[in-house]
């Protein structure tokens, strides 16, 4: 099989899913690897939290600059940077 | 620090908080309060986004400068570009102390906290771990670990203080691990770094690199570990009041051995 993981001319499957995982690590422009990738029907999500809103929309665009016709939902927070109103007591 | 008020240690933590331009002064605010909140900021690891010596200078200026000592370990992230020592230069002139398998001891109101720290590796855990065997690659993936893991101990059992803190970036138990993936489990860890924690008294372990884990466990030993990764803990930094009477004076923490830890 000669396929190229990731056209988006078929549902997505264990290839496309490692492609897209090891995109998200490996781009110079993203290195996350706190992100998970599902599948879910025939589009995959893209679940996580980064540090900058400015990581979120580099990972969208790339997502879809390497990956056209398939449906990616991308579902990235931004993870929050106030001080604690607790702290852990270790006794 | 607290040292008339019932002998109390207030270690601020996090990890992961991978710097660069983007990230500037999210953190600063809440940092700016860590002089009345405690005695020590540690940092566990993945820094930076790929370890250049340009990601190192956003470390400093997010981290530097802020009232209360700062010590660090590097993480997988900050080894990436292979800048590691310029990494360790930058930090370094900002006044962040950088541990890799060595220690520091701070003086704080008259009790002495001394903190380890190594990035650690992977391997994973008890009963589930890579051995060292077989091919040269394999065999060079456990000594690595096992080689950062006894650095890690000596550290620790070699400090004269009161209270000893472990800080590493990859987890020396699963228990922290919970929420990630059980296949990447020997990527995220390796019980070495456990027994290591546990051949010292030492009265807390820090950690991150597991994003999607939890935050809070216990080695075989029975010293508290906490995942400070930033995806855990969900802000700025946590922090730990350690209370007197600590493991090295308590008795509390008796595995000191070099066999199997589980």
């Amino acid at each position: 099989m000669n396929r190229q993981p990731g056209t988006g001319e078929e549902p997505p499957d264990d290839y496309l899913e490692a492609a897209i995982q090891r995109l998200l690590t490996e781009h110079t422009e993203i290195a996350e690897q706190g992100l998970t990738v599902t599948r879910r029907d025939h589009s995959l999500v893209v679940c996580g939290e980064v540090e900058s809103a400015q990581r979120r929309e580099e990972i969208l665009r790339l997502v879809l600059e390497h990956f056209p016709r398939l449906p990616v939902t991308v579902d990235i927070g931004l993870i929050r940077t106030q001080a604690p109103t607790e702290v852990e007591e270790l006794r | 620090m607290t040292g008339d008020d019932n002998m109390v240690v207030r270690i601020a933590a996090v990890g992961d908080v991978h710097m660069d331009q983007d990230v500037l002064g999210r953190f600063r605010p809440a940092l700016e309060q860590l002089p009345e909140r405690a005695d020590a900021l540690l940092l566990a690891g993945d820094l930076t986004r790929h370890g250049t010596e340009r990601e190192a200078r956003c470390v400093a200026t997010e981290f530097g400068n802020l009232g209360v000592p700062v010590v660090a370990v590097l993480g997988n992230h900050d080894y990436h570009c292979d800048e590691v020592p310029a990494v360790i230069r930058v930090l370094e002139d900002a006044g962040i102390v950088v541990l890799e398998g060595t220690n520091l001891v701070l003086e704080c109101g008259g009790t002495r906290i001394g903190i380890a720290g190594a990035k650690g590796f992977g391997g994973g855990f008890a009963g589930r771990c890579a051995s060292e065997f077989g091919e040269p690659e394999m065999k060079a993936f456990i000594r690595t670990t096992q080689a950062i893991a006894d650095q890690l101990g000596v550290a620790l059992r070699e400090m004269e203080c009161d209270v000893r803190v472990a800080l590493t970036h990859y987890a020396p138990v699963p228990d922290t691990l919970a929420g990630e993936p059980l296949e990447i489990y020997p990527f995220l860890g390796s019980y070495l770094l456990g027994q290591a924690i546990d051949s010292a008294p030492t009265e807390l372990a820090l950690h991150g690199h597991a994003h999607a884990g939890s935050e809070r466990g216990t080695t075989p030993g029975g010293v508290r570990v906490r995942n400070v990764a930033h995806p855990v803990i969900k802000q700025a930094y946590s922090v730990f009041h350690l209370h007197a009477p600590y493991a090295g004076t308590s008795g509390r923490v008796s595995a000191i051995s070099g066999s199997g830890s589980s």
